[in-house]
């Protein structure tokens, strides 16, 4: 009682505020929401000449292509493991640099590395499997040809599996670095110098400050990227494993992820039920881990959680 | 402080939360309007006798409308030019305009699903038996056409023939309007002739000579590529060899087989020892370095590989492809020369391609089908519309001398090149112009009339409804245990082999080939297969 007359009451009072969101609202409704109805896509049977709900109903039949093969495990931790090396990594060495650059007096030192390290974030993947494809290939790849040069034996990097796992997360670094660099970057920028001189008077010194000052304060930062990574972490980098990797089977066993498999499974049979049968898997589990993470984060400190 | 940060995470929980929702519903969404119902056309077909509205049609053309037409590849430049002029007649004759719409070769195959699927207004549609025409047909997604046709293009209806109407039914319907052109797709030796006299090497013609050929090569040109292949191992090797050697009646998927001279006699190839000794044939090209290590990441085009000078032949291209790669050569580098084989000289299955080779179809979405089908009779039968449409502006883009077709300029500065909008499908033999060029084609095509035999695979309509699943999970197991083995990549076959047939058997192979053979044996029953 007390709530829904608190609900209403706030309603009247903030009615300009509230207006002002409508939009917003409206918009999500309109894009998000209402096309949610399309899940029901992922239990039927598509068919062109009815409508959605007209369809046959065929339960789960649309995500048994996934678990026929029976390696939808696989896929899974293979999508997950190289999400968490990116995200880990990822994180890490951007915390890292980005202290690192904050610290440097030099401007325009700072300013070029900083531009260097953010240009391969343009560079689309497309052209990267190409300039891979040049350095890695058997015949007359770069890395092979400078082998030769030096009579060693050359090295057959497209049939060997195992060599892509780093290979895959040091082109991911490379390319996105930078990016991430630049937000933990921003938000040193906006810690209080109060706060250095203070520590300064002290007498901490520079690993002290960064230690007990920087790293605390990108806590937060850290944490909601780190949540919003998680939120798609099924999804993970279709473009780079699917341009590097393509139609290399060989290489599958530790390179393939959902995304890469979903695509090629329905680039043969394409069907509106399958395909929309495979996103709800990943969503689903998206959330599921979002929402795991978010509780133990809640647990251990309520101020850092999302929800 | 507190407070504002607490009100910023929540507004980016909620962000957070319908980006989740806003891409997983992005693969189902958007699908709402799938089957606008085909009523209207119905309607309309139910008065077809009903002829006063129109004057030279029997269709009501009161309303004026728009059409979508959709082609698969790349528009030519001065595609603007030529709809202007298509729609000034359209808009006369039909109280009709026509958007042209093209896919771009990147990714056709999605879109051209999606196009079908998403249920937009698609009003004429490519269709061919490598676009999937009988599934689709099969499944609904295109327009009955036989009240139509005599309703809305009765020239039409007359003037592709009886037996081409019958050929490309599915379940006694037509869907697709075929073309009458006859010509060969099959397969055939491409080689450099320059190189064969230079280094004395035999003429390819079948599978022993080829590998003389590409010994030789590999011999005296290290650095060449002796075959020109892609990541598809499969399209580019092994349906070749299967072609050549065992005389196929075409491509079957799900490793099954058929000779073309036993048609009822399907039998599964993969485990099969046919299979084994064509695989250890890919292995010896491998290992003699025939075949890149790496061929399952090269991304070029077949085709650029001969021309560019970086491969020496193409292992099965056909005619037509085989006579443009000779132009381009001719320019770029006339000491070159190409010469060509066609496998039925030794196959003896010459088969001129079956009516569902090129066609035009309506799909369901369609609600101006009458009108559309009009349409298309004037592009096919309507000289006027069939030369714009084909090779572009008299005068500005070519020019007749002798009989035959002449580019204006060359193909960088010409804005639409001879059947420039891939106009296969609405070619007319009765107003068709050829290039000087396309003689060398035409000779290999009269050589191949004399073998002529039918085509009796490509009126197989395949349903996969029931194993849908399997084959989806199929295509992984294939591609990721079997691609390696047609690469010859893996060095122990028997083993190789038995991962995959124990991989695919999981995938449901077993249920996937029953049913494909008993669709077959019916299809072969039905229609006198022999």
């Amino acid at each position: 009682m007390n709530t829904r007359r608190g609900l209403f009451h706030e309603l009247i009072t903030n009615r300009i505020l509230f207006l002002m969101l409508l939009p917003t609202i409206l918009f999500f409704i309109i894009n998000s929401y209402l096309p949610m109805v399309g899940i029901y896509y992922a239990f039927t049977r598509f068919d062109y000449n009815t409508s959605l709900f007209n369809s046959e109903f065929v339960g789960l039949e649309n995500f048994k292509f996934l678990w026929q093969s029976g390696i939808l495990t696989k896929l899974t931790l293979n999508t997950i493991g190289y999400n968490v090396a990116f995200i880990g990594l990822g994180n890490v060495l951007a915390i890292a640099l980005a202290i690192l650059l904050s610290e440097l007096k030099s401007k325009w030192f700072k300013k070029l590395t900083q531009s260097i390290m953010f240009l391969p974030y343009f560079v689309s993947f497309v052209i990267l499997s190409v300039i891979v494809y040049n350095l890695f290939n058997y015949e007359s790849g770069f890395l092979n040809t400078l082998l030769k040069q030096l009579s060693i034996e050359p090295v057959d990097v497209y049939n060997t599996p195992w060599v892509w796992v780093p290979l895959i997360i040091l082109f991911y670094l490379w390319k996105n670095l930078g990016y991430s660099m630049v937000i933990y970057l921003a938000a040193i920028t906006g810690i209080s110098d109060e706060y250095y001189e203070a520590a300064k008077i002290d007498g901490a010194n520079i690993f002290q400050r960064i230690w007990y000052i920087t790293v605390p304060m990108l806590k937060t930062t850290f944490v909601v990227l780190l949540l919003f990574a998680l939120g798609s972490i099924m999804k993970g980098q279709f473009d780079l494993f699917y341009q590097l990797i393509g139609n290399n089977g060989v290489l599958y066993d530790t390179t393939d992820i959902l995304d890469t498999y979903v695509y090629r499974s329905l680039k043969v049979t394409f069907d509106i039920g399958m395909s929309t049968a495979a996103g709800l898997y990943q969503s689903l589990f998206g959330f599921i881990l979002i929402m795991t993470v978010n509780y133990i984060i809640r647990k251990i400190n309520d101020e850092y959680a999302l929800f | 402080m507190k407070k504002k940060s607490k009100g910023l995470v929540m507004l980016l929980t909620v962000m957070l939360l319908m980006s989740m929702i806003a891409a997983c519903s992005g693969n189902g969404g958007g699908n709402t309007a799938a089957s606008s119902s085909p009523a209207d056309s119905a309607a309309a077909t139910a008065s077809p006798d009903n002829a006063q509205a129109g004057e030279k049609t029997g269709i009501d053309t009161s309303k004026k409308v728009e059409l979508q037409f959709y082609m698969l590849g790349d528009a030519p430049k001065d595609l603007a030019t030529i709809q202007d002029k298509i729609n000034e007649m359209a808009l006369q004759d039909l109280n009709a305009t026509v958007k042209f719409n093209y896919t771009s070769w990147t990714d056709w195959e999605q879109k051209y699903k999606l196009l079908l699927g998403s249920g937009q207004q698609v009003d004429l549609i490519f269709t061919a038996e490598w676009t999937q025409y009988q599934s689709y047909a099969k499944k609904g997604a295109f327009q009955p056409l036989d009240k139509l046709l005599p309703v809305a293009a009765p020239k039409l209806n007359e003037f592709v023939p009886q037996d081409m109407w019958e050929a490309v039914k599915i379940d006694n319907q037509i869907f697709t309007v075929p073309a009458t052109y006859k010509e060969y797709v099959t397969n055939g030796f491409v080689w450099r002739e320059d190189l064969r006299k230079k280094y004395n090497l035999p003429e390819p013609k079948d599978l022993k000579t080829y590998e003389e050929y590409l010994a030789g090569i590999k011999a005296n040109e290290p650095s060449m590529r002796p075959i020109a292949l892609g990541a598809d191992v499969r399209g580019s090797l092994v349906n070749q060899i299967r072609d050549i050697e065992h005389k196929a009646i075409g491509a079957l998927p799900y490793g099954l087989g058929v000779n073309y001279f036993e048609p009822g006699n399907i039998y599964t190839y993969w485990g099969s020892d046919e299979q084994k000794a064509d695989l250890e044939l890919i292995k010896r090209w491998q290992q003699n370095g025939y075949i890149p290590k790496n061929v399952l990441n090269i991304n070029d085009v077949i085709q650029e590989q001969l021309t560019s000078g970086k491969a020496a032949t193409i292992f099965g291209d056909n005619p037509t492809r085989f006579n443009d790669s000779v132009i381009k050569v001719q320019a770029a580098h006339p000491d070159w020369e190409l010469k060509y084989y066609p496998f039925p000289l030794t196959t003896g299955i010459a088969t001129p391609v079956h009516a569902i080779h090129n066609g035009f179809a309506i799909p369901t979405s369609s609600k101006n089908a009458e009108r559309a089908l009009a349409f298309y009779e004037k592009m096919v039968t309507d000289q006027r519309y069939n030369l714009l449409t084909q090779y572009g502006v008299e005068g500005k883009n070519y020019e007749v001398k002798d009989g035959y077709y002449q580019m204006i300029g060359d193909a960088s500065s010409n804005g639409f090149a001879r059947e420039g909008m891939n106009g296969w499908a609405w070619r007319n033999p009765e107003f068709m112009l050829f290039d000087k060029n396309y003689d060398g084609v035409k000779t290999i095509f009269d050589e191949l009339d004399k073998i002529q035999v039918p085509d009796k695979f490509n009126g197989f309509a395949e349903d996969y409804s029931t194993y849908q699943a399997e084959r989806a999970a199929l295509e992984q197991v294939e591609k990721q245990y079997l691609f390696p083995l047609q690469a010859g990549l893996v060095d122990n076959i028997e083993e190789g082999l038995k991962t995959f047939m124990d991989k695919a058997k999981q995938a449901g192979l077993e249920k996937i080939q029953a049913e494909y053979m008993k669709q077959w044996q019916a299809y072969v029953t039905e229609k006198n297969i022999k």
